[in-house]
């Protein structure tokens, strides 16, 4: 048996990473030796663990994983900070595992608080290897300046004293942001260049400069704040330019999307992202997207013009380019943003029409001149130049439709200096953009959106708003420009990143496909009016749609619609009892259908819905299947119309034949069952008329009449199964009756048998009474003779006495020795008499008392009979 | 001994998939269970474990592949033990308030000198059996008196609407007035919202809806629900325990998910902190409390985990059960099962395996991850048994859990007795369709008879009237027995993400 106090103390902790693994293992959690091992190396990861933690457990591999790659200029050391005998855990408290530590020599500890994938991790453990950029030359500031991420740099001039003042401030500022900020999202560079600084305006060595894209950038002003790590930090954090912002929610409570989408509309763009690239090209397209939609002071730009794509020239663009661009953009070192647009080329009207289109991109090289204004947009002449240079050259198109880039260069017309280079590409999937010059707008009519959710049929020419499959053409969002569109519109969008590698989720849940393998999405969300809207994905997410989404939303009468999620997972099924409606399906099931609609509102979590289930799968087996459907939407899964919402549920709808607007409520204060359903479904779907019977009316008569008997049917089917059922009942009660019978019958005859045995027993006993009687008698005869004995022996006795008296009255007179000797032997027989007549009564007395026994024990014995 | 952990597993086998084994444990049960025994038992534990078990065992009966009999669901071989085993309960309930005592000697009835103080949970939670068992055997006794029980709680409670822990009940003297939604009263809570699911009761729910107002009010903070004075309402403890883990899973189903998932957070933070719940956890100080650092493998945060899951499909919700079973299988794992962790700080293990570890835990657990499991059903399956009171439509989905995780079939109280009125009715109804002639207005019947009948009879106790104004009542027109529906944020409420709500 077990014993109740016996406790069993935790296992022993053993190896938690393999004894070959890149990482020191102290699995006991030795935290003075880690210490130790801290002082052999520059940088240090820490990965505290506890060996039963799921999330340590699947952090182990990717911490092995960058290990592996950085183990020549890391140390990792892995703690077991859990068993209570080690060390790390008697000093360390940890709410959670694992925590991550870096420390840069003596700088410490900075805590990685980002995702626990490998390249996230490996990404934060370089920028703390190497928390400063080192700028040494003009195109590396560009580059610097350049990305999409605030920028701080300091200007040191390093040829004085072994390190110039403030330089060892700035370089911990520089770690001390990674603690704020574990994406590292503001980049420390430092220049030692005296004419790079320049470019900025820095003169002084020991300035320190935040880079803002739109709004002047700063200098940390060394006269207000104290020139400390954590100032600079602080400055930097509070003034630099959020144009764009990751999200990366960490998996734990949070408000971060609440708190971010709360501020308005917000522009989600999902991307797969990889911190490990260098180049992100689909990332600068965005940059460059927000960098114009926020560019709000057009005439004076706050900026030299930074944008530096490399050599090949633009990002959209692969290394098909002709060697003469190549040349080109190497000689001038910085190049224009390529401008885009779309056209159609006309003579290709023979081909499809999905490459009857082509992506137009100019990329105009210009002189080194840093301040020149952008151009964001092709004009018209720049457009018809491309063009014309297209079809002079009357090329084959084979590579467009194989989606290759077609490049050609040619001069500008009035600037000899300046080489355009036009590229083509086809747009693929469905991306059906129409002119885009302004010549072509004259000629449209301008379209007026009727309100949203409704399917209008359209006289427009343009392929009409509502149709999902099409693009919304260039041409309604004709005379906006995105440049500066944040401060112009009313309806200004905050724009956000999320890694769809890690965050996916977000995008599935607001619409995106589930099956498509590229990872891109962009959606607007606005939280207040809790709608979103939805970058169609047949478009492949590139600057020029992600513009037009923009646009789209911003003007007035947006032709962007409420998108609706619906379920994907739920196909439809003929056989289902209940019909399964879904976002896309509602309109065809509800409205279309030449039936009267039952129709539920559930959620598979509600309790209240999902004890509903029997109720309406009888519901539906019973009615009539030609003139009724019983379908339900599950509200979770999918969005409809405002007019059809509802806020609680289960709700139950009816949609009545021909009145299919004229819906109708069950009343939420009746209880839902199957004769109150039939009631409701009766008082709402019958004809309003009364008129006189035609033929028509005895046709449908004689179909309701026919559909009665299949009815009637049907429940005599049930019926029939019913009284089968109930007959093996029945079989089984006669079974059981037929038992119970002989059962009765045999407790009937143990009853004769007993109550025989008991007359017999009381026959029995009253013998016994009898002889008891008898017995009784002849002992009180017997005790009468013994008493008669008894008063004969005392009269003898006195007779004795008397005798003897008599006998001494002789001795004395006649003094006779032989006469005393008679007298002697006769009281000797008297005696013996006497003895006798005593057994004889013990006797009796014990015989009385066995017959009172089994008197008794019959009478017990009646008793359990009975 | 009746075999109670055998009893309480015996359907987990089936929701593993287990059937030959449910099978074999059904025959053992019914040779060897003897309820005519002198033994002290727990009314409460037995009633969840061996009543709700076979019950739940005796409606699974025959998706197991036991041939079962004619009458089945109204009549069978577990049922009949079910009922055996309720009837030896209800001398307890033989006291002048109609809450029954705690203990019961199965073979003597109450035992002379038998304490009167019962906890409160000990009180409320029969109505999901022993409602159940008078659906299925029409005998009303069972329904009626767990009926009388919560009423008298009802009636008992504070003016600000609380309950306490223990009371007498022979007197209705609040024993111990801690209120909270933990130890010694959570389940009564779950059994007023899961006997409205099941009985489509109006009367239950209100009265939940009115404790929760009370709850929100002074128990919670910041998404924590603390313990109070349940007359004055001012803090009594600050912890939280692993008892009240249920919450949000039960918050879940009445359709209050952005709360649930908020206070499920918080307590998945305590699960990381030290890979499994202790019994008391003090909230400002973020640690265990003293006498109470066991973790004896209990159900309630994977419970509301699967529950939340089904709401939500959040992954965080997965890591959840990712981290129980490396937690389980890592720290409690000994030679003949999986040992109650005495103690969280050190992880050491106690020398015993408690039976809801194998009827809950386990179940709940694999049910987190077995998306497809026959009791998730969505109604989209179902079987149609006929028996002699009629062709009945069963295993629909919308299992309602009891307190110990045996699942009922709702659709089944549907199947016994009463049926027969019904299908007459039904019928005439029916009739109606087929005719050209339809001038009748039809009137549809007001809610179940059965709580109309008590409120007409006891027009104090309605909860509606103490509650407060009844026009405001009336003005609040949508039905006690639906959910809300979710917001346009829930959509990004996934992943850790919160929304506030504007209002």
């Amino acid at each position: 048996s077990r014993a109740k106090d016996v406790t069993m103390p935790a296992k022993l902790p053993v190896n938690f990473f393999s004894t070959r693994s890149p990482v020191i293992d102290l699995f006991r959690g030795q935290l003075d030796y880690a210490d130790h091992l801290r002082q052999d190396s520059e940088i240090v990861l820490y990965f505290f663990y506890a060996p039963w933690c799921g999330q340590s457990i699947a952090a182990r591999e990717e911490v092995e994983h960058v290990a592996g790659r950085l183990s020549d200029q890391v140390l990792f050391v892995a703690v077991n900070c859990w068993w209570n005998q080690g060390k790390c855990r008697k000093q360390k408290h940890f709410f959670y595992f694992p925590v991550i530590h870096l420390y840069h020599r003596s700088f410490g500890p900075i805590e990685y608080k980002g995702p626990m994938s490998a390249v996230y991790i490996e990404k934060f453990v370089r920028r703390v290897m190497t928390p400063l950029l080192y700028i040494s030359s003009r195109s590396k500031l560009l580059d610097f300046l350049s990305n999409y991420e605030p920028g701080v740099l300091g200007y040191f001039e390093f040829n004085a004293s072994p390190q110039p003042p403030g330089y060892l401030t700035f370089f911990t500022s520089a770690l001390h942001s990674l603690k704020k900020d574990y994406l590292g999202t503001i980049r420390f560079g430092v220049i030692t260049d005296k004419h790079v600084a320049e470019e900025i305006s820095l003169v002084h060595s020991g300035s320190v400069y935040l880079h803002r894209h739109v709004n002047t950038s700063l200098i940390y002003p060394n006269d207000v704040m104290n020139y400390t790590a954590e100032n600079i930090c602080k400055w930097a954090l509070e003034n630099r330019e959020m144009l764009i912002r990751w999200l990366r929610p960490h998996g734990g409570k949070s408000l971060l999307l609440n708190n971010e989408l709360k501020k308005g509309p917000a522009l989600l763009i999902f991307i797969p992202y990889n911190p490990l690239s260098e180049i992100n090209p689909l990332l600068d397209e965005i940059t460059k997207v927000a960098l114009e939609y926020h560019n709000c002071n057009k005439s004076q730009p706050a900026e030299p013009d930074v944008q530096h794509f490399g050599d090949v020239g633009s990002p959209a663009f692969d290394s098909s380019a002709p060697d003469a661009h190549m040349k080109l953009s190497e000689t001038f070192s910085i190049t224009k943003y390529p401008c885009c647009n779309t056209v159609v080329l006309p003579q290709w009207h023979s081909i499809s029409r999905t490459h009857n289109v082509c992506e137009l991109c100019i990329n105009q090289t210009l002189g080194v001149k840093p301040n020149k204004v952008h151009v964001p947009h092709c004009n018209f002449l720049e457009i018809e130049a491309a063009l014309d240079s297209f079809y002079l050259q009357e090329r084959t198109f084979f590579q467009v439709i194989s989606n290759t880039i077609e490049c050609n260069n040619f001069l500008s017309f009035y600037s000899p200096f300046s080489y355009y280079t036009a590229c083509c590409r086809t747009v693929n999937r469905h991306f059906l953009s129409f002119l885009g010059s302004e010549k072509t707008i004259f000629q449209t009519p301008r379209v007026a959106f009727s309100s949203h959710g409704k399917k209008g049929t359209t006289q427009y020419s343009v392929p009409h708003i509502e149709d999902r499959n099409c693009f919304i053409p260039d041409l309604h969002i004709s005379g906006t420009n995105i440049t500066g569109l944040s401060c112009r519109t009313n309806k200004t969008l905050n724009l956000y990143l999320l890694d769809s590698n890690l965050f996916w989720i977000y995008a599935e849940r607001l619409g995106a496909s589930r099956s498509t393998h590229l990872k891109e999405f962009a959606t607007i969300v606005d939280l207040k009016e809790e709608v979103h809207y939805v970058l169609d994905q047949n478009q492949s997410l590139v600057g020029s749609t992600l513009e037009n989404f923009i646009k789209n939303f911003s003007i007035v009468y947006s032709p962007l619609k409420r998108h609706l999620v619906d379920d994907p997972s739920v196909h439809f099924d003929e056989q289902r009892v209940i019909a399964e409606v879904t976002t896309n399906t509602f309109h065809d099931t509800v409205f279309l259908s030449e039936k009267n609609v039952l129709l539920l509102y559930y959620a598979q979590w509600c309790g209240f819905c999902a004890s509903l289930n029997h109720i309406f799968i009888q519901l539906a087996r019973l009615l009539p299947p030609d003139n009724f459907t019983v379908a339900r939407i599950d509200i979770t899964q999918n969005d409809l119309p405002w007019e059809f919402m509802t806020d609680r549920l289960p709700t139950i709808l009816f949609f009545p034949h021909r009145r299919k607007e004229q819906s109708v409520k069950f009343p939420e204060d009746f209880s839902v069952n199957l004769p109150n359903l039939l009631k409701f479904i009766l008082n709402h779907s019958r004809l309003s008329s009364s008129e006189p019977c035609t033929k028509e009316c005895l046709h449908k008569e004689t179909v309701l009449q026919q559909g009665h008997i299949s009815h009637l049917e049907r429940e005599i089917q049930k019926l029939r199964s019913e009284i089968s059922a109930l007959h093996q009942a029945h079989d089984q009660l006669e079974a059981q009756l037929s038992e119970a019978r002989r059962e009765e019958r045999r407790l009937q005859q143990q009853k004769h048998t007993l109550e025989k045995q008991h007359k017999t027993l009381q026959l029995h006993s009253e013998r016994l009474q009898a002889t008891y009687d008898q017995k009784n008698q002849e002992l009180l005869e017997m005790a009468e003779k013994l008493q008669e004995l008894a008063d004969a022996s005392e009269s003898l006795l006195k007779e004795n006495t008397l005798l003897r008296i008599l006998v001494a009255s002789r001795e004395g007179k006649l003094h006779n020795k032989d006469k005393i000797k008679e007298s002697l032997q006769s009281g000797q027989t008297l005696s013996e008499d006497d003895s006798s007549a005593s057994t004889a009564t013990a006797t009796l007395e014990e015989k009385e008392i066995g017959n009172i026994d089994t008197i008794e024990t019959e009478h017990s014995r009646r008793n359990r009979t009975e | 001994s009746f075999s109670l952990t055998l009893i309480d597993a015996l359907d987990t086998l089936l929701i593993l998939g287990n059937v030959s084994e449910f099978q074999r444990v059904v025959n053992v049960l019914q040779e060897g269970v003897d309820f005519d025994i002198d033994v002290n038992a727990s009314v409460f534990e037995t009633n969840i474990r061996v009543v709700g078990g076979l019950l739940s065992a005796h409606l699974l009966s025959k998706k197991a592949g036991i041939e079962v009999e004619v009458g089945w669901p109204c009549s069978g071989p577990l049922l009949r033990m079910a009922e055996e085993a309720a009837r030896k309960l209800l001398p307890a309930f033989q006291t002048p308030t109609g809450m029954p005592y705690g203990t019961v000697n199965l073979l003597h009835g109450v035992n002379p000198g038998e304490t009167p103080v019962t906890c409160t949970a000990g009180i409320g939670t029969f109505i999901v059996e022993f409602a159940t068992l008078s659906h299925l055997t029409g005998d009303p006794v069972f329904e009626d008196v767990a009926r009388k029980a919560l009423k008298a709680l009802w009636k008992n409670r504070s003016d600000i609407g609380l309950v306490g822990n223990h009371i007498d009940v022979i007197t209705a003297k609040w024993v111990a007035q801690d209120a909270g939604i933990g130890a010694g009263v959570d389940s009564y809570f779950e059994y007023l919202v899961k006997g409205a699911i099941l009985l489509q009761d109006k009367e239950l729910m209100s009265m939940f809806l009115e404790y929760n107002k009370a709850i929100k009010n002074y128990t919670k903070f910041d998404d924590w629900y603390l313990w109070v004075q349940m007359y004055k309402g001012t803090v009594s403890m600050p912890v939280f325990q692993s008892l009240e883990a249920y919450w949000p899973g039960l918050q879940s189903l009445i359709g209050d998910v952005d709360n649930a998932m908020r206070t499920f957070l918080n307590y998945y933070t305590v699960w990381k902190q030290f890979g499994g719940l202790p019994e008391f956890y003090n909230i400002p100080q973020g640690y265990t409390v003293d006498k109470r650092e066991g973790y004896p493998l209990r159900p309630e945060l994977i419970e509301s985990a699967m529950y939340l899951y089904r709401a939500t499909r959040d992954p965080t919700l997965l890591e959840l059960g990712r981290d129980a079973v490396e937690s389980i299988e890592k720290i409690s794992k000994v030679d003949c099962g999986f040992a109650t962790i005495k103690d969280l700080r050190d992880h050491r293990l106690d020398n015993r395996m408690e039976s809801f570890f194998l009827a809950e835990t386990v179940k709940y657990l694999y049910l987190l991850f077995d998306p497809d499991n026959f009791i998730h059903n969505d109604g989209s399956v179902f079987d149609v048994v006929i028996t002699p009171y009629g062709e009945c439509v069963l295993n629909a989905g919308g299992y309602v859990f009891n307190t110990e995780a045996h699942p009922i079939d709702p659709a089944a109280l549907h199947c016994c007795r009463k049926r027969k009125e019904e299908q007459w009715e039904v019928e005439d109804l029916m009739r109606e369709f087929y005719s050209l002639k339809k001038t009748k207005k039809f009137t549809l019947k007001r809610a179940s008879d059965h709580s109309e009948g008590e409120s007409a009879k006891d027009p104090e106790d309605a909860p509606s009237e103490k509650g407060g104004d009844k026009r405001n009542s009336k003005k609040n027109s949508h039905s006690l027995l639906s959910c809300p529906t979710q917001s346009f944020n829930s959509k990004l409420a996934v992943l850790g993400q919160v929304f506030l709500d504007n209002t």
